[in-house]
C-alpha cells in the first residue's frame, strides 16, 4: 500500500510541479522513485494501437491490481493494443486472450515501449 | 433449495467426517466427489454436460447466491461418480463470491459437501499461458488431478502446439486433450474418472493455501504473481508450447462488433431483436398457455361440485399460478436468446459497448444483461445479474432491475390507455396518442432506474470506481446441448421460486374475498376482509383520486401486477373482464378522473407490486434489508408520481 502511496505521489508531482517541489517529498524513504522518469510516466493509455509495449508497474491499490494480475498483467508482460471500444477504451491482446479495460485503468499501467534492437530476444 | 445434494454425501457440519447415508451402513465406501476447475470460458460447462447429461442438480451454495451444479457421473460396473462444477475462476483472492465458493469447496470448507477426492483442471489450449496461472495454486492442494487441454483441436487447426509428456512430467498430473464442443476426448476423461476412488472419510483437509496474496501488502502481491508466472512461461517453454496463429474469423468479427459505429447499431439491432422476441413471437405461446389454463380451470369448475374448496382451486390457485405461467415462453425464449448471445462470444462485447453508458450512472457493462432481461420479468432478470463480480455493482443493478418495464405491466397499461386516451393521432399518423403514453411509461422506468442508480453509488453503494476488466473469448459456435441444460434450469428456478410466492398470496387473498360469510356463502366484495381492507386504505389513496375499489386493486395485485385487471373486473361485477374489457372501461372512465388515471399509471410505472420479485431480492441480497428498501423505496417514489400525476394532469 506503502509503495503505491508514494507512485501516486510520484505521479502527482511528476504532472504538475516536475522540478520545483522536491524538497517536500525528500523526507520520504524511496526517493529515487521520485526523480521524474519519462519512461515511468509513459502509460498504456497513451500507446498507439499495434504498438507492442512492456509493462513496468501497475499504479494501483492492491485489491484493484489483483484481478489484473490474475489475468497475466504483470511488470515484464507485453502488452499490445489491438482495438479501441466504441467507447473509446482500449481492448489489449496479452498472452494470446483479448482483454477490455476502462481507459481509467490504462491510465493506471505505466509501460515502456520495446525498441527493436535490444527487446527482440 | 440448499439440500439437493444426494444424501449419500451430505455430511453436515463435518465434511470429512464418516459420511451419513441413507439406508446404507456408515462403513460403506461413499461415492467420489470429483470437482471441475477452470477459468471462465475454458470449456468447464460443456465438458460437465457431456459427462453428467441431464443427471445434474442445481442448487445454491449455502448462505451464497452462486449456484452449485452437481451432477453424476455412471461408470462401468454400475460404479457412480459425483461431479462439482465449480465456478470458473481466474485465481483465490477471494474477492468475488465465485473465487470464495470454489475456495472453499477445494478446501473442504462447505458444509454438506465433501473434500473433493480428485480434481479435473480445465484450461482453453488455445490460451496456455493465460490459463496456466490457476494451475500452481490448484495443483498445491495435492490432490490426484487431471489437466484437460481442451479445444485442442482448435490449437492445431490455427497453427499452435503444446507436447503433453514434458507437460505431464513437469507438473505430475495425467493429461487429456479434448474438444468439450465435439465430444473428442470426453471418454479419455471418463476413462480417468474410473481411476478414482473416495477416500473413505474424505480427504484430510490439509492447510491448503488457496490465497493468492496476505492482505494489506502491495508489491509482494506482484513478487508472487511474478514468480508465478515464470514457473508457467518454463512449463510452457519445456513443452514446447507454440501459440496458435490469430483467429481471422474472430478479428473480422470484431472488426464489425466493435466497429466505432456499426458496433453501436449491431448492439442495438441485438436489442431489438431481443424485444422483438420477447413482445411477439411469445404471444401465440402465451395464449396457447393462457387457454389451457382457461380451459382446464373451467373444466375443474364444472367438474368439481360447488364448494369452497372448488372457489378456492379454480378461482385461486388457477387463477394465480396461472398468472405467472404464462410469462414462462418469454422466459424460455429470452433466455434461449441470452445463451446464444452469451455462449456465442458476443454477449462480452455488448458488455465493453455498454460500460461507457452504464459507467456514467454507476453501473458496470455486465448491468446491461439483467436490464435487459428486466423487459421480460424482474425474477429471472435479477438471476441474471449474479455476472457481475462486484457486489456493490451487483446489488445496485438488481435495486434497478424492477423500473424496468416488464411484462406484467402491460395488461395494467393496456387496460387504462385503452380506457382513458383517445385513439388519436399525435405525430402524423404514425405515433399516436395511445402509443406515445405507452413510450413515455417505458421511458419514465429508464428515467427512475437511471436516477435510483446514481444516487444509491453516491450514497449507500458508494465505492472507488472499480476497474471494469472483460476477457473477450474467441467467438465459438454455441453448443445446443448446453443452451438446452441451461433453459431447463432456468424455467425450473423461475417456476419455483415465482410459482411458491403466488401460490401462497393468491390463497391468502382467496381466503379474505371469502371472509366474513354471509348467509353461507363468499359475501359481497363490498363487504369481505378484502372489501374492508380497501375502504381502511381509502383515506390514504384518496390525495391520488383513487377509491376504495382501486385501492383493492392495489393490494391483490402486490401479488402480481396484472392481477388488478381481474380483481377490477370481479369488484365491478364484469366476470368476464378479459373477454369484455369494453365495459369495464366505462365503469372505470365512471369513477376515476382521467387525471387519477395517469396516476395509477404512473404508480405502476414504479411502485414494486411483485412479491416474487421480492422474494427473489430477499434470495439474491441475502436478507430482508434491501428488498425491505426497495419496496419502501419504490412505493413512495409511485405513490409520490401518482400524487403530481393527479395534480397536473
Amino acid at each position: 500500500m506503502r509503495v503505491n502511496f508514494i507512485l501516486k505521489r510520484s505521479r502527482r508531482v511528476g504532472r504538475r510541479e516536475r522540478f520545483a517541489k522536491v524538497s517536500t517529498v525528500q523526507a520520504l524513504p524511496v526517493v529515487e522513485k521520485l526523480v521524474p522518469d519519462p519512461v515511468r510516466e509513459l502509460r498504456l493509455g497513451d500507446i498507439p494501437l499495434r504498438q507492442e509495449v512492456e509493462l513496468v508497474s501497475i499504479d494501483l491499490p492492491a485489491d484493484q491490481a489483483e484481478p489484473l494480475l490474475e489475468r497475466g498483467v504483470l511488470p515484464g508482460c507485453r502488452i499490445c493494443p489491438v482495438r479501441s471500444s466504441p467507447g473509446g477504451d482500449p481492448i489489449v491482446s496479452i498472452d494470446g486472450s483479448l482483454l477490455a479495460l476502462r481507459r481509467e485503468t490504462a491510465a493506471c499501467l505505466c509501460v515502456r515501449i520495446l525498441s527493436s534492437l535490444q527487446d527482440v530476444a | 433449495m440448499d439440500e439437493l445434494l444426494p444424501a449419500s454425501r451430505v455430511t453436515p457440519d463435518d465434511p470429512a467426517g464418516p459420511p451419513g447415508t441413507d439406508g446404507v451402513p456408515v462403513s460403506a465406501v461413499p461415492t467420489p466427489l470429483v470437482a471441475l476447475v477452470g477459468p471462465p470460458n475454458s470449456g468447464k460447462t460443456t465438458l460437465f454436460n457431456q459427462l453428467t447429461g441431464l443427471r445434474q442438480k442445481v442448487a445454491n451454495y449455502p448462505g451464497v447466491t452462486v449456484e452449485k451444479h452437481v451432477g453424476r457421473v455412471k461408470l462401468g460396473g454400475g460404479r457412480e461418480l459425483d461431479l462439482v462444477d465449480l465456478p470458473g475462476v481466474h485465481g483465490f483472492s477471494a474477492r468475488t463470491l465465485d473465487e470464495r465458493v470454489t475456495k472453499n469447496v477445494l478446501e473442504g470448507k462447505v458444509p454438506g459437501i465433501r473434500s473433493p477426492d480428485a480434481l479435473v483442471l480445465i484450461v482453453d489450449s488455445t490460451r496456455l499461458e493465460n490459463q496456466l496461472m490457476l494451475v500452481e495454486p490448484v495443483l498445491e492442494i495435492g490432490l490426484p488431478t487431471l489437466l484437460v487441454l481442451n479445444m485442442s483441436d482448435e490449437l492445431e487447426e490455427r497453427g499452435g502446439r503444446v507436447d503433453d509428456g514434458p507437460l505431464a512430467t513437469r507438473l505430475g498430473v495425467e493429461i487429456v486433450r479434448t474438444s468439450a464442443r465435439t465430444g473428442q476426448g470426453v471418454e479419455a476423461v471418463r476413462a480417468y474418472l474410473e481411476s478414482v476412488e473416495a477416500v473413505p472419510g474424505g480427504v484430510e483437509p490439509v492447510e491448503r493455501n488457496l490465497t493468492n496474496v496476505k492482505a494489506g501488502t502491495a508489491l509482494p502481491v506482484v513478487d508472487a504473481f511474478a514468480a508465478r508466472r515464470r514457473l508457467v512461461r518454463e512449463v510452457v517453454d519445456e513443452a514446447g508450447f507454440v501459440p496458435p496463429g490469430p483467429s481471422a474469423m474472430s478479428e473480422r468479427l470484431d472488426a464489425l462488433f466493435l466497429h466505432r459505429f456499426l458496433g453501436p447499431l449491431v448492439f442495438l439491432a441485438v436489442v431489438l431483436l431481443v424485444f422483438q422476441s420477447i413482445f411477439t413471437w411469445a404471444v401465440p405461446l402465451m395464449d396457447a398457455i393462457d387457454l389451457m389454463i382457461v380451459t382446464s380451470g373451467e373444466w375443474l369448475a364444472t367438474t368439481l361440485p360447488d364448494s369452497w374448496f372448488r372457489s378456492l382451486l379454480v378461482d385461486g390457485v388457477w387463477a394465480g399460478v396461472g398468472s405467472v405461467i404464462i410469462f414462462l415462453p418469454q422466459i424460455l425464449i429470452l433466455f434461449l436468446f441470452l445463451g446464444i448471445l452469451e455462449d456465442s462470444g458476443y454477449m462480452a462485447r455488448a458488455a465493453v459497448i455498454a460500460d461507457r453508458m452504464m459507467y456514467r450512472v454507476g453501473l458496470q457493462g455486465r448491468a446491461f444483461l439483467p436490464l435487459l432481461s428486466g423487459y421480460a420479468c424482474a425474477v429471472p432478470a435479477i438471476l441474471a445479474a449474479r455476472t457481475i463480480d462486484d457486489e456493490r455493482d451487483r446489488l445496485a443493478t438488481i435495486f434497478v432491475t424492477p423500473f424496468m418495464t416488464c411484462s406484467a405491466r402491460l395488461p395494467v397499461y393496456a387496460l387504462l390507455i385503452a380506457a382513458f386516451i383517445p385513439d388519436e393521432p399525435l405525430l402524423g399518423p404514425v405515433v399516436g396518442k395511445r402509443a406515445a403514453v405507452l413510450l413515455g411509461l417505458y421511458g419514465l422506468g429508464i428515467v427512475a432506474a437511471v436516477g435510483t442508480a446514481f444516487l444509491l453509488k453516491r450514497t449507500l453503494l458508494k465505492a472507488r470506481p472499480t476497474s471494469f476488466l472483460m476477457e473477450l473469448p474467441p467467438y465459438r459456435i454455441p453448443a445446443p446441448r448446453t443452451l438446452a441444460l441451461r433453459l431447463l434450469d432456468r424455467s425450473k428456478i423461475f417456476l419455483r421460486r415465482a410459482g411458491r410466492v403466488i401460490f401462497a398470496v393468491t390463497v391468502v387473498l382467496w381466503t379474505l374475498t371469502q371472509f366474513p360469510r354471509s348467509e353461507g356463502g363468499a359475501p359481497e366484495m363490498d363487504e369481505s376482509a378484502l372489501g374492508r381492507i380497501g375502504h381502511v386504505i381509502e383515506p390514504v389513496i384518496e390525495p391520488l383520486g383513487f377509491d376504495w375499489r382501486i385501492g383493492v386493486g392495489l393490494v391483490t395485485s402486490l401479488a402480481a401486477r396484472e392481477v388488478i385487471v381481474g380483481t377490477l373486473g370481479t369488484i365491478y361485477g364484469v366476470e368476464t373482464a378479459d373477454e369484455d374489457p369494453e365495459a369495464l372501461q366505462e365503469l372505470l372512465r365512471r369513477d376515476l378522473e382521467p387525471g387519477a388515471a395517469v396516476g395509477l399509471l404512473v404508480f405502476f410505472a414504479f411502485a414494486l407490486q411483485c412479491m416474487s420479485t421480492v422474494a427473489v431480492m430477499r434470495r439474491e441480497s441475502g436478507g430482508w434489508k434491501w428488498p425491505a428498501l426497495q419496496f419502501t423505496y419504490m412505493l413512495l417514489l409511485g405513490y409520490a408520481g401518482a400524487f403530481v400525476a393527479y395534480r397536473v394532469f
